[in-house]
């Protein structure tokens, strides 16, 4: 009733038709010079913001065009949806606000708020656009994907291998030079042996288009081998690093005949001889062939993978104890009913808590970037930014723990005639503990969580294993890494909900 | 036993909680104190075992005078009188035998103490107050898990341990309801009748003075405003009830709460 004569009374400031007016120019102006103040602002800014999203969007899609129209005609081209949709969505925002514009102008009636839906469509449309969402992909190349994911998913064969027997021969090679050639070695009875012809060489090399320039030929004669076995070739340079070379795209490997025998002519790799390579250059070629003999080991990513997760879990520890220690002083500077006596001690107090939240804000992987840079790289990296970030976590927790305390307790065991010493320990002690505990294994519990991705910035841990994996393509070795991850997040997600539960 | 003379609490702030206030308490009564909110019960009881340090003022608890005692000796007054609290001020989180146990700290060693432990006769001492005051059973429980009439007689059980020879109580039924106030009144009676234990005790509600009070003090912005017995206090006139209360309260009938 009130609120009806109230409406009446309040006149719109100028006529709809100029409200109009004013918005044909301006979209929203209208409304905001009719006392729809907030209104107004609110349309202007998100018509003009959204009308330069879309000629931004418009340039990057037909870049290089010049001209307004070539722009358009060549966006058109690319993504005509989204020229098109936005274009019209845009026209029907304009002339939308525009009756809006009359309508607001018109009476005090009900503001309607379909408008800014069409907005928040359209600002939505051009998200999509600009974060290049392509829904398509998620199915079109999951097929790809799907090789790897499956050796992430289950890599156990790649956790074991098997005891190996190696039989091998070798024969020198002199490098790019014919001054010095290593002798033919000395045949031994009863052990594989290898001769090369010549015993000197070219390896192959690039020209200056990058075309590979054979090296030369290599006559390979080996006897004492198992017979009609597979035997790999391989290849030593000067400073040791071994590699199978490749002939034609595939790994060179003969097989022996029923003698042990073979005989093959080998082109000498491409490898690049090291800077600090002086003198001559003896590269090694050998013959080799495996056999595993059955009994089974941990492979070496698996053991690689145990060793890392056990030292993630102690970084997250250890930064979990040095956050404990030096948290423990700096919350008594920064709970407020400590230090609330003088304009000193408050000013303490900001100061402390301004400094803890901006630590905390500050995500423990940039931490870990700038502890990398400050002690080098390695797991004690990462157990600085964790600390760090630990600290004014904790600090910030157990500062709240002691502004929670309740004075009761304390008075009702003062007034028992409890010395100092025992009123801590039975009325503060019991209060604090709860708290601390539970604060201090949900901390460990993160820091563990955090220290598994650390490694990715060089801060040590299982992160820096699993991205290497990744990078080397090595899918099942990144899975065995995943899956320690996996497990050992649950089972200490577990574990200190458990113990939290207890103690709240 | 105790004899306030002219005790006077001036807060840091200024505030003047008490003002000359002097009354004598004999051994075996059942004191009540009643005033309205603010007009200084709970300084007057805090400042009995120098919970509060009084300003100015004599409190003479058989025949020493609490007030004049530097915090050192404050142990052994303290632990003759014990006290209970309108919000029990449990530790929580400790056992209930934890909390009754904690009455005893004043009599046993500090170090000792700090580990944890009690003496086996202590701990036997202690179910045997739980049992009396009829909770034995819940001895293992957290504080926080009882209700709030059996938390009152956890605060009572560490009261008793102290063997005290004072009580103070400041409104130790205000957060329970009226059936649970009389019990909890009715055990701080009978252990008064019984043991003897001199008791004071503020209160809220008219008619649980009339009931239990041997005598009545009324405190108004800091001043004895009435002396009176119990019985007095049923036949209390509305002048003297508005001169305790303030001219705006108005009388409430026995059984009824006032505000
Ligand atoms: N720590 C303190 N600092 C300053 N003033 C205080 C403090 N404690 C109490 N006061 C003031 O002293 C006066 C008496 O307070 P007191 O708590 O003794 O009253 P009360 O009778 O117990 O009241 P209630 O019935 O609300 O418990 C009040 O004006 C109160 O505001
Ligand atoms: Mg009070």
């Amino acid at each position: 009733m009130s609120a009806a004569t109230k409406t009446k009374e309040k006149k719109p400031l100028i006529s709809p038709v100029l409200s109009l007016i004013l918005s044909i120019p301006v979209p929203g102006l209208g409304q905001l010079v009719s006392g729809k103040i907030r209104r107004g602002l609110l349309l202007i800014g998100s018509f003009a913001t959204l009308a330069f999203l879309y000629w931004w969007r418009l340039k990057a899609i037909g870049h290089r065009q010049t001209t307004l129209i070539d722009i358009f005609k060549k966006a058109l081209q690319l993504n005509g949806l989204f020229t098109v949709l936005l274009l019209i969505g845009l026209a029907g925002l304009y002339a939308w606000i525009l009756v809006d514009a009359f309508k607001q102008a018109k009476k005090s009636r009900p503001e309607g708020t379909g408008i800014f839906f069409l907005i928040l469509f359209l600002f939505f449309a051009v998200g999509w656009q600009i974060s290049q969402i392509e829904m398509g992909k998620l199915t079109s190349r999951f097929s790809e994907a799907w090789v790897p994911l499956k050796k992430i998913l289950w890599p156990w064969d790649a956790a074991i291998t098997y005891e190996k027997d190696v039989f091998e021969a070798a024969a020198q090679i002199l490098v790019d030079s014919d001054e010095a050639p290593p002798p033919v070695p000395e045949q031994k009875e009863g052990e594989p042996y290898l001769v090369a012809n010549p015993t000197y060489g070219n390896l192959s090399r690039l020209d200056e288009n990058n075309k590979v320039i054979p090296g030369s030929r290599i006559n390979l004669k080996g006897s004492g081998f198992k017979p009609e076995t597979l035997t790999q070739i391989w290849w030593a340079d000067s400073i040791g690093n071994e590699f199978r070379p490749r002939q034609e795209g595939q790994y060179v490997t003969v097989i022996t005949d029923k003698d042990g025998a073979f005989e093959y002519d080998l082109i000498m790799p491409y490898r690049l001889t090291p800077p600090s390579a002086v003198g001559l250059q003896y590269h090694e070629v050998m013959a080799r062939q495996i056999f595993e003999k059955g009994r089974a080991l941990p492979s070496e990513p698996l053991i690689l993978t145990v060793d890392l997760i056990i030292e993630t879990i102690f970084m997250g520890m250890m930064a979990t104890f040095f956050g404990i220690i030096l948290s423990i002083p700096v919350s008594f500077l920064a709970a407020r009913n400590l230090m609330s006596s003088s304009w000193i001690t408050v000013t303490i107090y900001y100061v402390t808590r301004t400094i803890l939240n901006i630590i905390r804000s500050i995500e423990p992987l940039i931490w870990a970037l700038i502890a990398v840079v400050w002690v080098g790289l390695g797991p004690f990296a990462g157990i600085v930014a964790l600390t760090i970030h630990s600290v004014a976590a904790l600090a910030k927790l157990y500062s709240e723990a002691i502004e929670n305390i309740d004075p009761g307790p304390i008075e009702a065991i003062q007034a028992t005639g409890a010395t100092k010493l025992q009123v801590i320990r039975y009325a503060v002690v019991p209060q604090m503990i709860p708290p601390f505990v539970s604060f201090t294994i949900y901390r460990w519990d993160i820091n563990v969580r955090m220290s598994t991705v650390i490694g990715m910035v060089g801060g040590g841990g299982i992160g820096f294993l699993l991205v290497q994996y990744i990078r080397l393509l090595d899918y099942k070795s990144a899975g065995i890494a995943v899956w320690f991850i996996a497990v050992t997040v649950s089972i200490l997600d577990y574990v200190s909900a458990n113990i939290r539960k207890r103690f709240i | 036993m105790l004899e306030i003379k002219n005790l006077t609490k001036v807060y840091d702030d200024g505030t003047v909680a008490l003002k000359n206030v002097s009354f004598d308490v004999q051994d075996g009564e059942f004191l009540v104190v009643i005033g309205l909110s603010g007009s200084g019960k709970s300084t007057l009881l805090r400042c009995i075992n120098r919970l509060i340090d009084p300003t100015e003022g004599q409190i003479i608890f058989n025949g020493e005078d609490v007030a004049a005692l530097p915090q050192s000796d404050l142990r052994h007054v303290r632990r003759k009188i014990g006290m209970v609290f309108q919000h029990f001020n449990l530790v929580k989180r400790s056992s209930v035998l934890t909390n009754v146990l904690a009455g005893r700290l004043g009599y046993i060693n500090p170090y000792k103490s700090l580990a944890g432990n009690f003496p086996p006769s202590i701990r036997k001492r202690a179910l045997e107050v739980l049992d009396h005051l009829g909770i034995a059973n819940q001895a293992k429980k957290r504080a926080d898990e009882l209700s709030g009439g059996q938390q009152q007689r956890v605060g009572i059980a560490r009261a008793l341990m102290q063997d005290p020879e004072l009580i103070l109580a400041d409104e130790p039924v205000a957060s329970l309801d009226p059936v649970l106030a009389h019990s909890i009144l009715g055990t701080l009676e009978s252990l008064n009748q019984e043991t003897g234990i001199t008791v004071i005790c503020s209160l809220h509600y008219l008619d649980l003075v009339q009931r239990y009070a041997t005598r009545v003090i009324g405190l108004r912005s800091g001043e004895i405003v009435y002396r009176g017995t119990g019985k007095d206090i049923r036949q209390m006139t509305d002048e003297e009830f508005k001169d305790i209360y303030g001219e705006e309260a108005v009388r409430v009938s026995a059984g009824k709460r006032e505000e």
